[in-house]
């Protein structure tokens, strides 16, 4: 990221070649609609285009990312007037689902985990996809949320129970 | 990462789930506008590089013996016009940040890229030479480059400014003695 602030075009190149997917995935999963996740995925890469000479060498770049990413995730759901949750609120009713077809018995594994995901709340979404498509630390993940780095353990850890729970249901 | 905060069986469901990335045309419009973006900081970049010629110019005009570039330099000064070119005046430093000042804005508000490449290599060092030029004070040039202004003023028939030159010459060094053209 610093040889791109000074110039290097083709050091943006090889930043994008490691984070788009991993990215893509987190915008899609966080948001559910491929449209609206497209244009947020466009947006967020902009703001680190022109937020690029701000950019410290002492935040790792998939923190520094995460935390644009974030931020723009936030401002979408405070559009959409929905309330970033916590633990407490965790029932509320999901409004959101995967829909993989279920052809298979482990489809259906997919599918109850994919619903569980979309019914988490967003902060414990944050968490579980920061740790799974940034491969963060909880210290990342906390830097990224601008929560502590317990509030970021309590969000991962709630959220692998749920998507546990989900898929060991078919087991039972 | 401890233990307890991992899920394999999540993890490898997780990723079960697909592995969807953006298409190639997002790329593509990312990736352009990156490219597009450094070229944008190349306008501060060529105002850089014309400081660091205005310095290296200024440095090259501080005193010293005359050379082929003082004495070539010497006619342009003079056909500079102002007001104060008979009576020469106390060495100065603002003007000189002036006149970087003024040479960064030409580049400045220049169109970007190759024509501000072209102003900081053509506009601005003529630019900044009449500037510094103009404000530098024959007190601050050797005696030799000073008498050689006196006979480049008489050459140019400006005899009047040629003796006020040479009386302040003679007040600034009344113990150099002053070749006989020239007295």
């Amino acid at each position: 990221m610093l040889a791109y602030r000074q110039g290097d075009a083709g050091a943006f190149e090889a930043l994008y070649a490691r984070h788009r997917a991993p990215l893509f995935r987190f915008v899609l999963r966080s948001v559910k609609e491929r449209a609206l996740a497209e244009e947020l995925y466009q947006e967020i890469w902009m703001r680190v285009i022109e937020a690029r000479g701000r950019y410290s060498v002492q935040a790792k770049f998939t923190t520094w990312l995460y935390t644009i990413a974030h931020h723009r995730l936030a401002d979408h759901w405070r559009k959409r007037g929905l309330r970033l949750v916590e633990l407490e609120d965790a029932d509320a009713p999901a409004h959101r689902s995967f829909e993989p077809e279920p052809r298979a018995e482990g489809r259906q594994d997919l599918q109850r985990l994919a619903a569980a995901l979309a019914a988490l709340p967003e902060l414990q979404r944050a968490a579980f996809l920061l740790h799974e498509e940034g491969g963060m630390t909880l210290a990342e993940i906390a830097a990224a949320t601008g929560a502590s780095e317990e509030a970021a353990k309590s969000r991962l850890r709630y959220a692998l129970a749920r998507l546990r729970e989900a898929l060991d249901d078919g087991r039972s | 990462m401890a233990e307890a905060d991992r899920d394999e069986k999540v993890s490898a469901g997780y990723r079960a789930l697909g592995g969807e990335e953006p298409p190639r045309a997002l790329d593509e419009a990312i990736l352009a506008a990156a490219r597009r973006r450094p070229a944008h900081w190349r306008v501060p970049l060529s105002v850089a590089a014309v400081l660091v010629l205005a310095v290296g110019v200024t440095l090259r005009m501080l005193p010293r013996q005359p050379d082929a570039e003082s004495v070539a330099l010497a006619p342009q000064v003079m056909q500079t016009p102002r007001p104060d070119a008979a009576a020469p005046a106390p060495p100065r430093e603002q003007p000189r940040a002036e006149a970087r000042a003024r040479a960064a804005a030409d580049v400045a508000s220049a169109p970007a890229a190759e024509p501000a490449v072209g102003a900081a290599g053509a506009v601005a060092p003529s630019a900044m030479r009449a500037q510094v030029a103009s404000k530098l004070a024959n007190t601050e040039l050797t005696p030799e480059a000073w008498l050689a202004r006196i006979a480049e003023l008489r050459k140019q028939g400006r005899a009047r400014e040629a003796e006020e030159s040479l009386a302040e010459f003679r007040k600034r060094h009344p113990d150099y003695k002053i070749p006989e053209p020239l007295r």
